[in-house]
């Protein structure tokens, strides 16, 4: 079986990046990479993007990050979903790591992307190229065609809804290319709500509300620019909310090579948090798994 | 009919004219009283040029080098291209031909030199053909007139009583040149091919060219298609054997009927591959109307510059060098939505936050100047800022709530000012005044959001402050 075969190097690394566990952790880390290759249809290829924080990383399949060569959705509630800047934002800097090698396509249906706001935030806005759709099916139509081409290191795309058969395209154009692509759910001005996603292809569901900065004690003004982000869906992997946090924004100190641009605040005074945030759990950082079946349900394509 | 110095006259005249005795340059009075019920039309030049214009295009078919000779005029380089139509007497044949079936009649001369094809088509016996390197025979029995020379030139020249070519030839250079100036003995010269000509070509010849000549015309999409796929091969391998590729392709079908469909792709970087090339064609192969069928397909390549083998890159390449890459799928977008729809970002040095940023095509150069990351900027800007109603008690000071979009939001923290004045120094100074001034706010609601807006003008006591909301952080 292929996917068997070629499931077996992660099941390697996983057991490498654990050395102390237990031989019924270790069965079961094989278990589950092998549902994993079966997950992933026998392609059992995944690079993925750690945001650095074992809290975060652990919610995604095999413990190791953000899904690379998939799509994810980035959306957002009330105003967002019409004016979609934070996910945007939030979209732009969980992407930036991956824009040091390959340059980006946004796809936009409005022509209200600012580039010295992105420039703002750390993102090579200078190289982006930004292509202006007439309507949500050309708009999927460039994502399609940018995905599947090779170069091209992360996609943008501005879209209404994206049903399970576009959804599909994307994901087999992700395939074909190397590129992640990131779709960012907004609706035209004044149009009716986008329908309920009912069923996606996307690797990931985001949900992205800007949250109240902290201000620098001392300073005036606004803090670095906060995000609650909420986890809705992942494919192999579980939900979860975090508060971010990008402190090089709007900063001219260059980020650092290796650390990524969002940050888990590690105050999580928040109460609007989901209950079933990990990290509000005793986190175990060495375990990429929790051991117990206690946290939120996995989800997994049947 | 035209008038020249007061002077109502012919300025052209057609086969049935000619016969009665009329000619070009009579005054319209006298061929009146020769011929009483003489149809005139007034002379149009322009009409006339424009007209060449077009028959210039049209000769393209026959010859890529065709030069206007106004004003009835045109040169035609077919250097090399006679073997094509089976010999010089068949192409100048085929020519008649198809412009006598558009009710054009012609003659035509052809010869080594400008001059002398000049002088057959103008003065020669009808047959206009020259054999190579005898213009001298063929000139010596035409009249000087046929040697491009000017009116008063050729009237001097008859009443010296010489009537031929030859009889010039015989007399001494010298004293033909201080009798008549230098251009008797240029244009003499010129057309015996002893001193060069330039012809002012009216489309530089393009040596990145093609042309395939089809046995019999087509038209359906498929076939269109086919000699597309076949054309753009021949072109791209002699870009491929030179080492060049093109930035611009531009295809020709040329109908039966005479009118080229053109259909043009541009590429954001050089390119040579054929195949690449035709699918970018194959979409747009919908706009060629094929009316009674194509029957010869030309394709130019423009912007045509080095380009060095290049192997697919083994490890990724940092961005900028990427450009090759992703360079065929910005030509599919450009060329599908449309080459303003597909952009990259450029900073503008100006403080004018909609004038900060320009658009540039994808891998142009990109220009020195930078956006200040210390000077935040919205991520969403609007085109047109959006009018709040703002609650601000001190003056000079952000609000303290605003309403947009008929939402309140309770402002928790406040950034600025950051005053962006006109940029008066582009305009009179007259114009500039303090109302075009605007104090930028980055304020943060109880919610987080953030959001960019401003006061529109200086704090009057007395006259409301009109805010107003321009972009969003997210």
């Amino acid at each position: 079986m292929a996917g068997f075969c070629s499931g077996r190097p992660e099941q390697e690394r996983i057991l490498t990046v654990k050395p102390g566990s237990t031989s019924a952790e270790r069965a079961l880390d094989a278990v589950r990479a092998k549902i994993a290759a079966l997950e992933t249809g026998g392609r059992g290829e995944s690079e993925s993007l750690p945001f650095g924080d074992p809290r975060i990383d652990r919610c995604f399949p095999g413990g190791r990050g953000l899904p690379l060569r998939r799509w994810h959705e980035v959306g957002g509630e009330g105003m967002e979903t019409e004016t979609a800047a934070a996910p945007a934002a939030f979209a732009a800097l969980m992407a930036l790591p991956l824009l040091r090698k390959r340059p980006a396509v946004w796809i936009t249906r409005r022509d209200d992307l600012h580039a010295p706001g992105l420039a703002g935030l750390g993102f090579p806005a200078g190289a982006l190229i930004e292509v202006w759709a007439r309507d949500e099916a050309q708009a999927l139509a460039a994502a399609e065609d940018a995905l599947a081409a090779s170069g091209v290191g992360v996609v943008f795309v501005e879209a209404q809804a994206c049903d399970l058969t576009a959804g599909r395209r994307l994901q087999l154009a992700c395939e074909k290319g190397q590129a992640t692509g990131f779709l960012i759910a907004r609706r035209p001005f004044g149009g009716g709500a986008a329908g309920a996603a009912q069923g996606s292809a996307a690797a990931s569901r985001w949900s992205i509300a800007p949250a109240p900065s902290a201000p620098m004690a001392g300073r005036p003004g606004l803090g670095a620019p906060r995000w609650r982000a909420t986890l809705e869906r992942c494919r192999g992997g579980r939900p979860g909310a975090w508060l971010f946090e990008s402190p090089a924004a709007y900063d001219d100190t260059e980020i650092q090579d290796g650390t990524h641009p969002l940050r888990l605040v590690a105050d999580l005074g928040d109460r609007q948090l989901a209950p079933t945030q990990p990290a509000a759990r005793p986190a175990s950082p060495a375990v990429p798994f929790p051991a117990g079946g206690q946290g939120a349900p996995r989800r997994r394509r049947a | 009919m035209e008038t020249s110095r007061g002077t109502r006259r012919l300025a052209a005249v057609d086969r049935a004219a000619r016969a009665l005795g009329l000619f070009p340059g009579q005054k319209a009075a006298d061929a009146l009283a020769y011929v009483p019920d003489l149809v005139t039309a007034e002379a149009e030049p322009e009409a006339d040029a424009q007209a060449l214009g077009a028959l210039v295009d049209w000769c393209v078919r026959f010859s890529p080098a065709v030069a206007p000779d106004p004003p009835d005029g045109l040169f035609l380089d077919v250097t090399g291209l006679a073997h094509l139509w089976g010999g010089e007497a068949a192409l100048t044949a085929d020519f008649r031909r198809r412009l006598a079936r558009n009710g054009l009649p012609v003659v035509c001369g052809v010869a080594d030199t400008p001059g002398a094809a000049w002088a057959l088509a103008r003065h020669g016996d009808g047959a206009g053909l020259c054999p190579p390197g005898r213009q001298g025979q063929v000139l010596d029995p035409l009249p000087p007139s046929a040697l491009r020379i000017s009116e008063a030139a050729c009237a001097q020249l008859e009443r010296l009583g010489l009537r031929k070519v030859s009889e010039v030839r015989r007399l001494p250079r010298s004293q033909l040149a201080q009798r008549f100036g230098l251009e008797l003995i240029t244009r003499l010269d010129q057309a015996l091919g002893e001193a060069p000509e330039a012809l002012a070509f009216r489309r530089p010849p393009n040596p990145w060219f093609d042309r395939l000549i089809l046995a019999e015309p087509i038209s359906t999409p498929e076939d269109l298609a086919r000699v597309c796929g076949d054309i753009v091969e021949r072109l791209c391998a002699r870009l491929s054997a030179e080492g060049q590729g093109a930035r611009r392709f531009e295809l020709a079908y040329h109908r039966v009927d005479g009118r080229p469909q053109t259909v043009e792709v541009g590429l954001a970087v050089g390119a040579r591959e054929a195949a690449r090339i035709t699918r970018l064609f194959l979409p747009r192969l919908d706009q060629v109307d094929p009316g009674f069928g194509v029957e010869q397909v030309t394709l130019a390549a423009f912007e045509v510059e080095a380009l060095s083998a290049r192997q697919a890159a083994l490890a990724p390449e940092p961005v900028g060098q990427s450009a090759v890459e992703i360079a065929p799928l910005v030509d599919r977008l450009a060329n599908r939505l449309g080459a303003e729809r597909v952009w990259t970002s450029q900073a503008v040095e100006s403080h004018v936050p909609e004038r900060a940023v320009a658009r540039r095509a994808p891998f142009s150069p990109e220009p020195p100047a930078r956006w200040d990351p210390a000077r935040p900027r919205p991520i969403r800007l609007f085109r047109r800022p959006e009018p709040i109603e703002a609650t601000a008690p001190v003056p000079d000071d952000p609000p303290v709530q605003f309403r947009w979009r008929g939402q309140l939001h309770r402002v928790r923290l406040a950034e600025g000012p950051e005053r962006i004045a006109e940029e008066w120094w582009k305009a009179p100074i007259e114009a500039a005044s303090t109302t075009h001034v605007r104090d930028y706010y980055r304020v943060e609601d109880q919610a987080g959001a953030r959001f960019w807006i401003f006061r529109a003008g200086l704090y009057e006591a007395g006259a409301p402050a009109r805010w107003w909301l321009h972009g969003l952080f997210g």
